[in-house]
């Protein structure tokens, strides 16, 4: 076998969160309902925490806060954008890389140098959109309790429905032929387009673009069980589920 | 040679009577069989089997070098091809480990067994995950109530992820359902999930369907498991899903309550 160490210049997929907060506590308080209390919402991806649009920075940050609370969340902060220098130093102790002066290299080397251009962070302003429709995962067994599907990019097929318990979460639509049952989580990304239709529709919990609801008190006969479609409608100027069933002619 | 384990995620839904009875029909119809107790710290299957007076090394033992596996096995005193390696009762539940179980099953095979049936215990810890990581087959116990039912599609999601077949990404695990302390009469009253409702939910092909029965306590408490007491209805469905496994066609029965008429009510009789 080689032992080869080799570096080279590569792109990886990852997750920008532009927060105007700094504060953890405030943010656990705003992005409760956004996520629905789900632990772990993503699927541990890197992240990059970008901080350009906070407006009034305070004196003290709580940056190990701050990375626990995305850590729970099921994203890998690797670093940070936007944040004042005189935080450089509480950055580099939690050996979170400081963004920025990298972003600006990259600019610098699209005019000709000489230089290799290092690996630029993820999610650079430069990167053009894939021209590849993203991916959609098939699951063919039933998803059952305690499991989890997740599509941090397309849609999800599930070919066997899911049980009581059960959570799938996509970046795209959820379609699912048989019983839904669990959580449904659509348009994880805040995608407003995303849908959930299913043949047999009786989840606990549904949400598109982080807007959700439960179902506590069962569902209403019209949509219980029957071919149903989940999506966004703009009524006064405010996104509100809208949940119908599927005429089938 | 098949593993066969019998799980459900929910204590005290069958599984250690089904694992006796199960192995025991096997046994009887002429399979060398074993049957394994994982539930290390709270040995029961050498009660159900009624020899606990005979257990002198266990399947801890075994696993830890300290005993030959000739030693441990247990022959059982019904059936001459069933034998039963029982659980130890002083360690915990970590002294089980992957590298230990597997030497044990590839010693069962070496020594020419058709089937080692394997009992879980209740859970989704160590001893539930190391019963299950060499199925091949899983009978999945199930109580017709909404815990037990949502607990044995827990136990079946982590057959599907954390079974060597499954992380080999080899066929899946084969899944059978089973229906234990089934009451005909209850599901017609309503008070019970119908075995078909269970089913619906689970979507797992029925094995079979055992009813409530006094016999089950008299059997583990004698230490004889429920197959061999002859004319009970426990005895006969644990004997009709020995032959669905074998792959026999068999009407389910004791499913259907009929209401006593009024010439039995009034005179008794059954």
């Amino acid at each position: 076998m080689s032992e080869e160490v080799r570096f080279e210049s590569g792109r990886f997929e990852g997750i920008v969160v532009r927060s105007p907060l700094v504060s953890p506590a405030r943010l656990a308080d705003v992005l409760h309902k956004r996520f629905a209390g789900t632990e772990s919402y993503f699927g541990g991806e890197p992240a990059v925490l970008d901080f350009s649009e906070v407006s009034d920075w305070p004196e003290q940050v709580d940056w190990s806060g701050l990375v626990a609370f995305f850590r729970r969340l099921g994203l890998q902060p690797i670093g940070v954008r936007g944040v004042p220098e005189s935080f450089d130093a509480a950055l580099k102790r939690l050996h979170l890389a400081v963004l920025d002066e990298a972003a600006m290299r990259l600019e610098a080397a699209a005019t000709p140098k000489p230089v290799k251009p290092p690996p630029p962070p993820p999610e650079s302003p430069s990167s053009a959109e894939p021209l590849v429709p993203a991916p959609t995962k098939f699951i063919e067994r039933p998803v059952r309790a305690g499991q989890q599907i997740y599509a941090p990019e397309g849609d999800v097929v599930l070919l066997a429905g899911s049980n009581p318990g059960a959570e799938i979460i996509a970046a795209g639509s959820i379609h699912c032929w048989g019983p839904l049952r669990g959580r449904v989580l659509a348009g994880a990304g805040g995608n407003l387009q995303a849908r959930i239709l299913a043949t047999h529709f009786g989840p606990e919990l549904v949400s598109i673009a982080g807007i959700y609801r439960t179902f506590e008190n069962g569902l209403p006969a019209s949509i219980a069980n029957r071919s149903v479609q989940v999506k966004l409608q703009i009524n006064q100027g405010q996104n509100q589920l809208l949940i119908e069933p599927i005429d089938t002619l | 040679m098949r593993i066969v384990v019998v799980t459900s995620g929910k204590g005290g839904v069958g599984k250690t009577t089904t694992s006796a009875a199960f192995a025991s029909g096997l046994a009887l119809r002429g399979f060398k069989t074993a049957v394994i107790d994982f539930d290390v710290g709270l040995r029961n299957l050498d009660l159900i089997m009624g020899c606990e007076r005979r257990v002198v090394y266990d399947f801890v033992n075994v696993v830890q070098g300290e005993a030959k596996l000739t030693q441990a096995l247990i022959k059982d005193k019904h059936v001459d091809t069933l034998h039963i390696l029982p659980a130890s009762q002083t360690k915990d539940k970590d002294a089980l480990t992957e590298e230990g179980v597997e030497k044990v099953i590839k010693e069962l095979e070496a020594m020419g067994f058709d089937y080692v049936v394997c009992d879980s215990p209740a859970g989704i810890e160590r001893g539930a995950l190391m019963a299950l990581l060499f199925a091949d087959e899983a009978i999945v116990v199930t109580n017709p109530e909404v815990s037990s039912v949502r607990d044995s599609d827990r136990i079946l999601g982590i057959l599907q992820s954390k079974s060597r077949r499954a992380i080999e990404g080899r066929d899946p695990v084969k899944e059978h359902l089973l229906v234990t302390r089934y009451s005909a009469k209850r599901v017609e009253e309503g008070e019970m999930l119908s075995y078909k409702d269970i089913q619906e939910l689970l979507r797992v092909p029925l094995l079979g369907v055992i009813p409530e029965s006094d016999a089950v306590l008299h059997a583990s408490n004698q230490g004889v498991p429920a197959i061999h007491l002859k004319g009970t209805d426990v005895a006969e469905a644990y004997a009709d899903v020995v032959s669905r496994f074998l792959g026999e066609d068999k009407p389910l029965r004791f499913v259907s309550y009929e209401k006593p008429s009024l010439i039995k009510r009034i005179f008794g009789g059954t």
